[in-house]
């Protein structure tokens, strides 16, 4: 899906580049050198690559967090960052340690008087996110899984264009993960664009529409899992085909 | 947002542990008076048990400041809120308010306990302590002492990397204020930029017997709003600039 003129995409990086200087007295290190990617409402583009890749920068740039140091992030056309940027977007950040004195319901509630909406849409979302009958009790007692959703639910709470998702399915079990995988896919179902970052490449296989494969701040690959994997043998049984794909994208040589 | 805090900070151990250290201290102050040297015992009291509100007073303003600024950091809520239409000094003033009313229940709390041991004890003596009106004076003394080092160690948080480094530089900070009033020496003179937290002290107030009113008092209140207004401004533009 391409987006009209009038309508522009939902996320756009262009030569996007951040670097940190970690101490004072250090050299700058380049987190993300020259990413370009665009996507449309309704998509779901999943960030691949290892630890350091820049998965995370990027999306902390997209969510106003981070600052570029080069290059642009617009969100819906806007700047990441700007007041009409941050309406817009939701962010899940990785492995959240949410106020655990708070009820799935106080903490929504919190959470949709600070993006300025009604208290009436908690019950929704708590719905939306399977966590009706856990509303009343406290954050410390939820489970993993249940704190990825709570997660979740505050980060759509306010209808936002564009969902940000900061390896949503760290330390998941196969039944949080497809649960993560239904309510990701209904995201989309519902024109917002999504994009999250993972380790799990079948999942990633399976929700994206694009996908994008960084390693050391560079784009390594893009494409819909279809054109990155369309003429890709089934070679090695133990693999999947993306798994094959990111290993050599990141070990060209080997 | 300073609801949020203060709730958050109300179950920290760190506020149940100070809040009981110095209860115990000023109640104790009615057995330590064996070590007076001639001072009155309800004078004692007072000085003692003010003195260890100001002491942990101090110590729960800069490490609960600095404990709950790095708890949101760390655990990405402060990413939740800032993504949203809050603005960057909308959170530190946030912080700044609930860490500040956190400070004033618990200055309410142990004065309480002051007031009551004074009571019975000027009761047992027959003697009439301090004034409920000086007694609550020089609480408020204490509070304000309090929340100014609470806004230094929040601008420290506001670009260190570690909630322990921003603890221990918040109280250095207050023990430097402590001693402001010394430095006369031309070496020192810099350090006439800090805040002067002995301005803060209410132990005169207990032995006069007499409330601070009128200038004294509004020129205090304006000195106090001149370093909260310094300080948190300070944070909040180290952490507009912070990345995280």
């Amino acid at each position: 899906m391409i987006p009209s003129a009038e309508a522009p995409w939902a996320v756009e990086l262009a030569d996007f580049c951040k670097s940190f200087r970690p101490s004072w007295s250090g050299r700058n290190v380049h987190a993300v050198a020259g990413l370009s990617l665009r996507l449309a409402p309704g998509q779901v583009l999943g960030l691949l690559g290892p630890n350091g890749s820049g998965k995370s920068t990027t999306l902390k740039a997209l969510a106003g967090l981070l600052e570029p140091t080069a290059g642009q992030c617009l969100v819906c056309g806007h700047a990441a960052g700007s007041d009409s940027a941050r309406a817009l977007v939701g962010y899940l950040p990785e492995s959240p340690v949410f106020a655990p004195h708070l009820t799935g319901r106080e903490f929504l509630a919190y959470c949709a008087g600070l993006s300025a909406v009604g208290a009436g849409c908690v019950a929704g979302v708590l719905a939306w996110s399977g966590l009706a009958d856990a509303a009343e009790r406290r954050l410390s007692t939820y489970s993993r899984g249940m704190i990825q959703r709570i997660g979740l639910a505050q980060a759509v709470l306010h209808d936002p264009a564009v969902v940000l998702l900061d390896e949503p399915a760290g330390g998941l079990d196969p039944e949080g993960r497809l649960c993560l995988g239904r309510l990701i896919r209904d995201l989309a179902g519902r024109g917002k664009a999504v994009v999250f970052s993972s380790h799990l490449l079948a999942q990633a296989e399976e929700l994206c529409d694009q996908i994008a494969i960084l390693g050391r701040g560079r784009l390594l690959a893009a494409g819909t899992p279809a054109e990155l994997l369309g003429v890709r043998p089934e070679t090695a049984p133990r693999l999947s085909r993306l798994e094959q794909l990111y290993l050599e994208k990141l070990h060209p040589h080997e | 947002m300073a609801g949020h805090t203060l709730a958050g900070a109300l179950r920290m151990r760190l506020t149940l542990l100070l809040a009981a250290v110095a209860a115990l201290l000023v109640l104790g102050s009615r057995w330590l008076q064996v070590f007076n040297f001639g001072a009155a015992e309800l004078k004692f009291i007072g000085d003692l048990g003010l003195g260890a509100i100001g002491l942990a007073g101090t110590v729960l303003a800069a490490l609960a400041t600095a404990q709950l600024f790095f708890a949101d950091l760390t655990g990405g809520a402060a990413a939740c809120v800032l993504t949203r239409p809050v603005r960057r000094w909308e959170y530190v003033a946030g912080k700044l308010a609930g860490v500040a009313a956190l400070l004033a229940l618990f200055t309410a709390t142990l004065g309480l306990v002051l007031a009551g041991l004074l009571l019975w004890r000027g009761h047992q003596l027959g003697v009439v302590p301090a004034s409920l009106p000086v007694l609550l004076n020089a609480c408020a003394l204490q509070w304000m002492k309090f929340t100014v080092v609470a806004a230094v160690t929040l601008f420290i948080a506001s670009y260190a990397g570690s909630a322990l480094f921003a603890g221990c530089a918040g109280l250095l900070g207050a023990v430097i204020g402590h001693l402001r009033p010394f430095a006369e020496g031309a070496m020192l003179q810099w350090l006439r930029i800090w805040p002067n937290l002995a301005r803060f002290d209410a132990e005169g107030l207990l032995t006069s017997g007499q409330t601070m009113a009128g200038v004294p008092l509004l020129g205090l209140a304006g000195y106090w709003l001149v370093c909260m207004l310094m300080f948190g401004g300070l944070a909040s533009y180290a952490f507009k600039h912070r990345e995280f």
